[in-house]
């Protein structure tokens, strides 16, 4: 469960929390309980526990396109994530890699370093080359493996890991005889290392019990919180120098980063995971009833949606609640079909904007949320609602009882309950199943005024769709209300809070940083709710880097499935053989 | 102008099932009067916004979904054409001593001496008698609906019920379609023929035509609203069924010769325009030809959900009909240079083979069934009454500059224009 602060003002809660009841209950009857720190101060550090994180599809292919180009071929098929706490980069400490994961790796890390030393381009990555007598040149390779394996390790490699590395090169080299042929196979030993493939968190000092990241680790968690990539040359330099120790050092890497075209990416990456848009690869929708619906549609709407976070919240440097009433968005013409929408540009994305007396607003009416929240054939209040309440204002809802009769709520042609709003009343009537209903349904019927895919309608069955409702004490008529509705509680920021700060260290919050939380939304408000002034207060707070080395809450050593080693070593057994004869 | 009822919060809807009804202008009102309650009962603006979303400040906007000649709606072709159906060349070398299948001639190897035989009676080059109709001998063996009994869905053009006019399905006369005179006895034109639509081409976004009313005010009766028609210079956007999808944003043709601008009035939600000269795109076998249409009229019905369902009606000149339909002699390729003439010639020459007809027979049947623009000079009609049925479903059109995404391979001369 969420933790709140909230949950510090009453002591009557308790017992509400303890039963299970939602946290939503919670807020809905504390209206006036407010955090209680809202310190500019951040209070004394926390920490976590060590994690151990596997890069995420999208972080790979960035840290590949950082260091080779955007050429560079990734040719495998990434498992999918596991989502945990509402985020993947949560399952990301959470999930084991399965043998196939193994294998894929190995194929992506064959095609990159095939690419990356074909005669045509081994010049961009290495300007040395095999000796005039054509023995093996040891410098050389020396040089391309330290080089690549600390941008790809995310720090300097051991005298151990580069003489593997050497190693390997030089066998290669000889049983093929071409030294880049060697130095490939010595590069598909780095992409295949765990020290590449997962993010291996160490501490400075192991015997206090609040200690912080050490400087390697600290770049590493900046870099892939504010680029989504691994950290970049002078990020390397800077966490070599120790500045990063200090705040001014800290300052400058930080702000440097925020300022670089890579935020767009770090903010795509977290709303992509925030949003839960890896479903869309389950979707699908019938083809009689929603014809309109591709797999372009799919991939267009949920573009749109980051294109509309990105536009507000990077290049105008908005109002974080304002997602939620944007009138703005980018369309595409296979979009402005679902919308109903001119799109006068024929190939690509058009800024436009949803029409001023229409009810449709923000990215809670967005194809992207709307049909990812529905049925195959149908809209689906309840699932809309509880999108609403779990995505956008963290609070958890409870998965129904086995025993639910859908029978009624399924068919959407009943005569005698035209709309979903009338099919939903024995939900929301009967004791086992209101509960949940009273909660979840009242956000989702704001939303019936789009059906399963996102197309607005005024009525279904030939009734006029009362989209009316009450969100939390925000009462509204229709779509429109309730994206104001969503624009003004008090959650919505909090929420957005909680999640990046999950997001960027990997894990959810403890009970003991709720005033960091208190802390972090404080400096939220006082930002005018900007997206990247927050990520830049997390990056800069000594909670972000903290480590609990003892007690109940954490661990000495990274938490994953996966335990490495202390010295982590080359799956050497997963590298492919060299074999004489030509490359693979 | 639009019934503004301000107290009026949720509106009836009074809408019964609509019945198309292509029928004679005169009787049509009557006719869709019966078939169906006003479209919208009076609304207030912002409820006629929501129910209607086709329908924005005023303007519609249209791509047409369906394109086809309007032939006969159904037809017994004995009774209908008691001297039978035209034939192709080869199947009149057949009719010869010389055509006759020989003993021990294989079912192979007689209908290679069939199409040998027809290629050396069509001639080649200029003297193809697909690519110089004019120059041929008149075909004996080329029909034409005679029949008075076939029934059509159309309009009546002249204003006159002559002998020659058809008659509706509800009984309407005076419908002018002499092109259906002129096809309607060869096999490929029956209700059920290959030649009865054309829309592959449109559907794959070869074409398209796009149709725009603005100044529309009442959706059941407006007595005057602005009608244009543009040629689509985008493709058709379709479902994964391939069936066209409402809402899709269309650029029309810049050009000129491809937008005309007419008048119509809305009665009893149904659309008529006055006549107008029009002009599309059409594309056989990968050549772009012309479609023409003078004096053109619609009549439509606009039904609920924003779809137009209709005729489309006019005088095709003959020469330029007989050039897009049989002939192809205009053919271009994509860069708007004549195409080559093996690929117009055995176009024609193949459509003509497998479609059961002779290019100079149908060329003969236009000229002398043809009953528009009387030429003083040569004492002859110089175009034939067509009539178009189409169905439009609701469309943003945009006037925009619109490439292909792969406009570079046109541009710098790609293997297809070459063939």
């Amino acid at each position: 469960m969420t933790i709140k602060p909230i949950i510090q003002c009453a002591a009557a809660q308790w017992r509400a929390l303890l039963a299970a009841l939602f946290t939503v209950l919670l807020v809905t009857v504390l209206p006036g309980c407010e955090p209680a720190n809202t310190s500019a101060q951040e209070p004394p550090p926390v920490g976590g526990p060590l994690l151990l994180r596997r890069l995420t599809e999208a972080q790979y292919r960035a840290t590949i396109a950082e260091i080779f180009g955007p050429d560079a071929p990734i040719v495998a098929r990434f498992e999918r994530g596991f989502r945990a706490e509402g985020l993947l980069a949560i399952g990301t400490s959470e999930a084991g890699i399965s043998p196939f994961s193994i294998e894929q790796y190995s194929r992506a890390a064959l095609s990159i370093a095939d690419y990356v030393m074909q005669p045509d381009h081994r010049d961009r990555y290495l300007d040395c080359a095999a000796l005039a007598d054509g023995r093996f040149n040891s410098d050389c390779a020396d040089q391309f493996i330290r080089h690549y394996g600390e941008l790809l390790f995310r720090r300097p490699l051991t005298a151990a890991q580069r003489q593997r590395m050497l190693t390997i090169a030089q066998s290669g080299a000889e049983q093929l005889g071409d030294f880049d042929q060697g130095l490939k196979f010595a590069l598909v030993g780095l992409l295949s290392s765990p020290e590449f493939l997962l993010r291996l968190e160490r501490v400075k000092d192991n015997s206090k019990t609040i200690t912080e990241l050490d400087d390697y680790s600290k770049a590493e968690r900046l870099a892939f919180f504010l680029t989504n990539a691994g950290p970049d040359q002078q990020l390397l330099e800077a966490a070599a120098g120790g500045e990063l120790n200090s705040r001014q050092g800290l300052v400058k890497s930080v702000d440097r980063l925020l300022a670089g075209p890579q935020l767009e990416g770090a903010v795509r990456a977290f709303f992509s995971d925030m949003l839960q848009f890896d479903r869309f690869a389950d979707v699908s929708k019938d083809a009689d009833i929603y014809p309109a619906y591709s797999s372009q549609v799919a991939i267009d709407a949920q573009e749109q949606t980051l294109r509309d976070i990105v536009w507000l919240l990077v290049d105008q440097r908005g109002d974080y609640r304002d997602l939620f009433t944007l009138k703005q968005t980018h369309l595409t013409r296979a979009l402005g079909i679902v919308y109903r929408q001119p799109v006068a540009t024929r190939n690509g994305w058009q800024l436009t904007e949803f029409p001023e007396t229409g009810v449709r607003a923000g990215i809670q009416s967005h194809i992207a949320f709307l049909a990812l929240h529905a049925h195959p054939g149908r809209s689906s209040p309840t699932l809309r609602g509880k999108a609403i309440r779990e995505i956008f204002l963290c609070q958890d809802v409870p998965d129904p009882p086995a025993n639910v009769n859908f029978s009624l709520v399924q068919d959407d042609h009943n005569a005698a309950m035209p709309t979903a709003r009338d099919r939903l009343v024995a939900h929301r009537t009967q004791p086992s199943c209101a509960g949940c209903h009273k909660i979840m349904d009242p956000p989702g019927l704001g939303l019936e005024q789009f059906d399963g895919l996102g197309t607005y309608r005024w009525r279904e069955n030939g009734a006029v769709i009362d989209a009316g409702g009450d969100l939390d004490g925000l009462p509204y008529d229709d779509a429109a209300g309730l994206a104001q509705a969503l624009h003004n509680h008090r959650e919505t920021p909090r929420c957005l809070a909680e999640n990046l700060y999950h997001y960027a260290v990997g894990r959810d919050t403890v009970w003991a940083e709720r005033d960091y939380m208190d802390y972090l939304i404080a400096a939220f408000a006082k930002s005018g709710y900007r997206v990247d002034q927050l990520m830049r207060t997390i990056a800069l707070s000594d909670n972000f880097f903290a480590i609990k080395t003892t007690g109940s809450d954490s661990n000495a050593a990274p938490t994953t499935a996966l335990k490495p080693s202390a010295e982590p070593a080359t799956m050497a057994s997963d590298l492919p053989t060299p074999a004489t004869g030509g490359s693979s | 102008m639009l019934s503004v009822n301000a107290d009026s919060k949720i509106i009836s809807m009074k809408i019964t099932t609509l019945i198309l009804c292509n029928t004679n202008r005169r009787r049509a009102l009557a006719c869709c009067a019966l078939a169906s309650a006003p479209l919208l009962a009076p609304l207030n603006s912002a409820a006629a916004a929501l129910e209607t979303p086709f329908w924005r400040d005023g303007k519609i906007d249209f791509v047409f979904s369906e394109f086809k000649f309007a032939l006969a709606t159904e037809m017994n072709v004995q009774d209908a054409c008691p001297k039978g159906t035209s034939l192709n060349l080869a199947e009149i070398y057949a009719q010869t001593a010389a055509g006759k299948r020989q003993q021990n001639e294989s079912e192979g190897d007689y209908g290679k001496r069939l199409q040998q035989a027809a290629a050396e009676l069509a001639g080649q080059g200029e003297q193809n008698v697909c690519m110089s109709p004019e120059m041929a001998e008149p075909d004996p063996f080329f029909k034409t609906l005679a029949s008075t009994t076939v029934t059509t869905e159309g309009i009546d053009l002249d204003g006159e019920i002559s002998a020659d006019d058809f008659t509706n399905g509800a009984g309407v006369a005076g419908i002018d379609n002499q092109f259906l005179r002129a096809v309607g006895c060869s096999r490929s034109y029956q209700p059920s023929g290959l030649s009865n639509g054309f829309s592959i081409e449109m559907l794959s976004g070869s074409w398209g035509i796009l149709l725009a009313l603005s100044e529309v005010d009442d959706l059941n009766n407006d007595d005057s609203v602005m009608v244009t028609f543009f040629a689509n210079a985008d493709p058709i956007q379709l479902s994964g069924k391939r069936e066209p999808l409402g809402y899709a944003t269309y650029a029309y043709d810049q050009d000129a010769r491809f937008i005309a601008q007419t008048r119509g009035r809305i009665r009893e939600g149904v659309l008529t325009t006055e006549p107008v000269d029009v002009r599309f795109h059409s594309v056989v076998n990968s050549m772009l030809t012309e479609r023409p249409l003078h004096a053109a009229r619609i009549e439509a019905r606009l039904t609920e959900t924003g779809e137009l369902h209709g005729v489309l009606a006019g005088f095709t000149p003959v020469t330029e009909l007989y050039d897009l339909q049989f002939g192809f002699r205009r053919g271009e390729k994509p860069r708007g240079t004549l195409a080559p003439e093996a690929l117009r010639m055995h176009s024609a020459n193949g459509a003509a083979f497998v479609l059961g007809y002779t290019c100079q027979g149908a060329y003969q049947a236009l000229w002398r069934l043809a009953d528009g623009e009387f030429d003083n000079t040569t004492g002859r009609y110089n175009a034939i009454s067509t009539q178009y049925q189409f169905d439009a479903i609701p469309a943003f059109i945009v006037n925009a500059k619109t490439t292909s995404a792969n406009q570079e391979l046109v541009e710098n001369g790609s293997a297809a224009d070459d063939y």
